[in-house]
């Protein structure tokens, strides 16, 4: 139990070292560099093949062709977080303390430790030494907050407080992106949906495996169209989209790349485009009889062949086979017997495999229209993200452009004449201090100036 | 009068800048640093009419679009970037030879974009990926966060040098016209935080923008992940400077290494890894 306690305290302290922090970055940076390098979600085989089967057995072992989504990559994510936290509850309360203290025990040999500090003897009584000190502080610096004591004066100053707590500002911003997308990849989904011109919809594919998302509304596309320039460069890609929730069509609007449509918490972008087989007339040559048929098939539509008991249907269609051109899958289904398919190549009429048992089958026409490519996704983590965001340029504006900076003033008259008066004044700023130097030295010759004392 | 010859000269006058800057450093000469700021300063203004004008010929081509869209016209800013945050910090401090690496940064980005044949200096229609407000805020801030951690580059290299020259208080040779190893290093980090800020803007923007075009904001691609690997980096550096109390040669080389990630997000991923922004390459 004991030694159990001690294991923890001690995880506790290793999560909150600054050298842990430090690790952590460039673990990070370490790895993002392996995942830049590698292609990411190469496949196996691929692996295999570009680089041997030992390589690839250790990068398959390691995930780092799959790497931002690794348990290990991850882990570091968290470990990172955890040390954010650990670090800001320690050190949260050592600011604060740190804030509240006061310093009452200002003796001159302290003060002339600071490498900012300055010493004069000035021709005044204590009073009006205290009196235009406080008063050029005030008007150049902050007023004087005076220490109890009688016999010396002994007071500080400061600006911006403030500027220590804004580093933890820019840490719950880090936590809030994390917790932000965590949000997100747990409430939300991402995902794509393909819809030819004048299909209407409501099933998204995810993009994490294939499962499907319903939307509790329709969408449908309307018209898809692409611009060019003059150059041949593609000007604009615009999908005419109109949604329909319980068969009232609501919104119709058209989306562009940079310009998606967002209804009830779901966006839609505009991701592709492509053309889908909308039918195709085909020939079917009977190789015993030498019956030839001609007939029209609606995409994924079964239609019997007349004059038999035989049905087909095209299952699939690519604009590109293995480069051989445009291919439709055709199925035949007899009666009685399995249904068997193949590929049949329509820009290839002549090729001896387009053939599916005694048919021979030609492709007379293709009718096509096109379809968008619409990304689709819902991500309630976002707005978590956003004010992350905001919170952290603000975080990292304030934390590095301001700084906590503090006086220190000692003032004693000199024991020997009764009528000069010893000032002692002291700086540190916890940031940049070269400029605080500037600003030390500037206060300091315009109270000596004020003053009109001899230096000692 | 077109776009592409101002261009032209402003090479030349950065080469100019740059060889000022160096001369004067090396044979000690204030009055060659003097020369240097002043060709920076007519490099500057008219590279900035340049850019003004190829963005209005844009227009005039029909195309209408800020000149910040490829690789040519990003070089170009580039070197604008680097020499507008170059002067202002010697605006600032009055240190002229801290222009030697920037006015060179700025040589090279410019003569790289012009005699490279792998850049096309064509103004060329906006793809409809680029058709977005957010373009001119992610290429600006990004750029203007890599031009200050070049400048700070510059500084970590003029720091070690003067550290290798000498280390005692009265330096002799080159690093007696160099400030003191303190104030380099208060300049490096200054340029560090300026960037540092910078980067994180142009991240931001980027997110925020591949969210409202692709509905991700953060895909893990080459270039994104690279500028978080650069971020990383320096986010080390600032922390190890404020809490470990690193200063100096480690801050120095840090820098040199941060701005080594800068050029391979830039161009590294552009040419050795394929992604999202590939429309950069050309």
């Amino acid at each position: 139990m004991q030694q159990n306690k001690g294991l923890l305290v001690g995880l506790y302290e290793k999560l909150s070292s600054m050298r842990l922090t430090l690790f952590l970055f460039f673990a990070l940076a370490l790895a993002s560099i392996f995942g830049t390098l590698l292609p990411q979600g190469s496949s196996v085989e691929e692996l295999q093949r570009h680089y041997g089967p030992t390589l690839s057995w250790w990068i398959e072992t390691t995930g780092v062709n799959e790497l931002y989504r690794t348990t290990w990559f991850r882990g570091i994510l968290l470990i990172l977080s955890l040390n954010l936290i650990v670090c800001t509850i320690q050190r949260l309360p050592k600011t604060v303390k740190l804030l509240r203290h006061r310093d009452e025990q200002i003796s001159p040999e302290k003060l002339e430790k600071f490498s900012c500090h300055a010493r004069i003897t000035t021709p005044h009584s204590l009073k009006a030494t205290q009196a235009k000190v406080q008063q050029v502080l005030a008007d150049q610096f902050a007023p004087l907050q005076p220490l109890t004591g009688s016999e010396v004066f002994r007071a500080v100053a400061e600006r911006g407080r403030w500027s220590r707590y804004m580093v933890y500002g820019i840490h719950v911003s880090v936590l809030m992106i994390l917790a932000g997308a965590l949000l997100g990849s747990l409430l939300g989904f991402k995902g794509f949906m393909n819809l030819s011109e004048g299909e209407t919809s409501n099933q998204v594919i995810l993009t994490s495996g294939m499962e499907t998302v319903r939307l509790p509304f329709q969408i449908r596309c309307d018209d898809f169209s692409v611009s060019f320039y003059d150059t041949g460069a593609p000007q604009e890609y615009r999908s005419d989209l109109t949604i329909i929730d319980n068969g009232q069509e609501v919104i119709k609007q058209a989306i562009r790349v940079n310009d998606p449509l967002t209804y009830r918490g779901v966006t839609f972008y505009q991701a592709s485009y492509g053309a889908a087989l909308k039918q195709a007339e085909v020939e079917l040559q009977h190789r015993d009889s030498g019956i030839t048929r001609k007939l029209t098939l609606p995409f994924r539509e079964i239609i019997r062949l007349p004059d038999s008991q035989d049905d087909v249907q095209i299952m699939q269609y690519q604009q590109n086979l293995g480069n051989f051109g445009q291919a439709v899958a055709i199925v035949l289904f007899k009666e009685g017997q399995e249904p068997v398919g193949s590929w049949i190549l329509a820009d290839m009429p002549d090729f001896h495999g387009n053939r599916i048992q005694d048919y021979r089958i030609k492709v007379l026409q293709l009718e096509k229209s096109q379809y968008t490519g619409l990304q689709v996704k819902e991500d309630p983590g976002i707005w978590f993200v956003y004010l992350g965001f905001t919170l952290m340029l603000i975080g990292v504006g304030l934390t590095f452009y301001s700084s906590h900076r503090k006086i220190w003033v000692w003032a004693a008259p000199d024991p020997a004449e009764k009528t000069s008066t010893t000032l002692l004044l002291a700086g540190r700023a916890n940031k940049n201090s070269l400029a605080f130097e500037d600003e030390f030295n500037g206060l300091w010759a315009r109270l000596e100036g004020q003053l009109n004392a001899t230096k000692q | 009068m077109d776009s592409s010859l101002l261009l032209g000269i402003t090479t030349f006058a950065y080469l100019l800048c740059a060889l000022l800057y160096l001369l004067g450093v090396l044979f000690r000469q204030r009055f060659l640093l003097l020369s240097g700021s002043v060709a920076a300063v007519l490099a500057l203004v008219i590279q900035t009419a340049a850019i003004l004008l190829r963005w209005r010929e844009s227009y005039q081509l029909g195309y209408g679009h800020a000149p910040l869209s490829n690789l040519y016209e990003s070089l170009v800013f580039a070197a604008w970037a680097i020499i507008l945050i170059y002067l202002l910090l010697e605006l600032r401090t009055k240190q002229r030879v801290l222009g030697v690496f920037p006015a060179l940064f700025a040589f090279l980005a410019m003569a790289y974009a012009s005699f490279s044949p792998q850049v096309d200096s064509q103004i060329q229609p906006l793809i409809p990926a680029l058709k977005s407000n957010w373009l001119i805020a992610h290429v600006v801030t990004c750029f203007l966060g890599y031009a200050a951690f070049a400048v700070s580059c510059g500084i970590s290299i003029l720091y070690l040098v003067r550290r290798t020259a000498s280390d005692n208080p009265h330096p002799k040779g080159i690093a007696i016209m160099l400030p003191t190893p303190r104030h380099l290093d208060e300049f490096n980090y200054q340029m560090i935080v300026f960037g540092f800020l910078w980067l994180s803007l142009g991240i931001i923007t980027g997110s925020v923008w591949a969210n409202s075009a692709w509905g991700t904001y953060w895909s893990w691609d080459p270039k994104e992940t690279w500028s978080l690997i650069t971020w990383l980096v320096y986010a080390a550096l600032l922390h190890a400077r404020s809490m470990q109390g690193w200063r100096g040669k480690r801050v120095a080389w840090l820098s040199v290494a941060g701005f080594g990630c800068v050029l391979f997000t830039y161009f590294g991923v552009n040419f050795l890894l394929s992604g999202l922004h590939s429309y950069a390459t050309k």
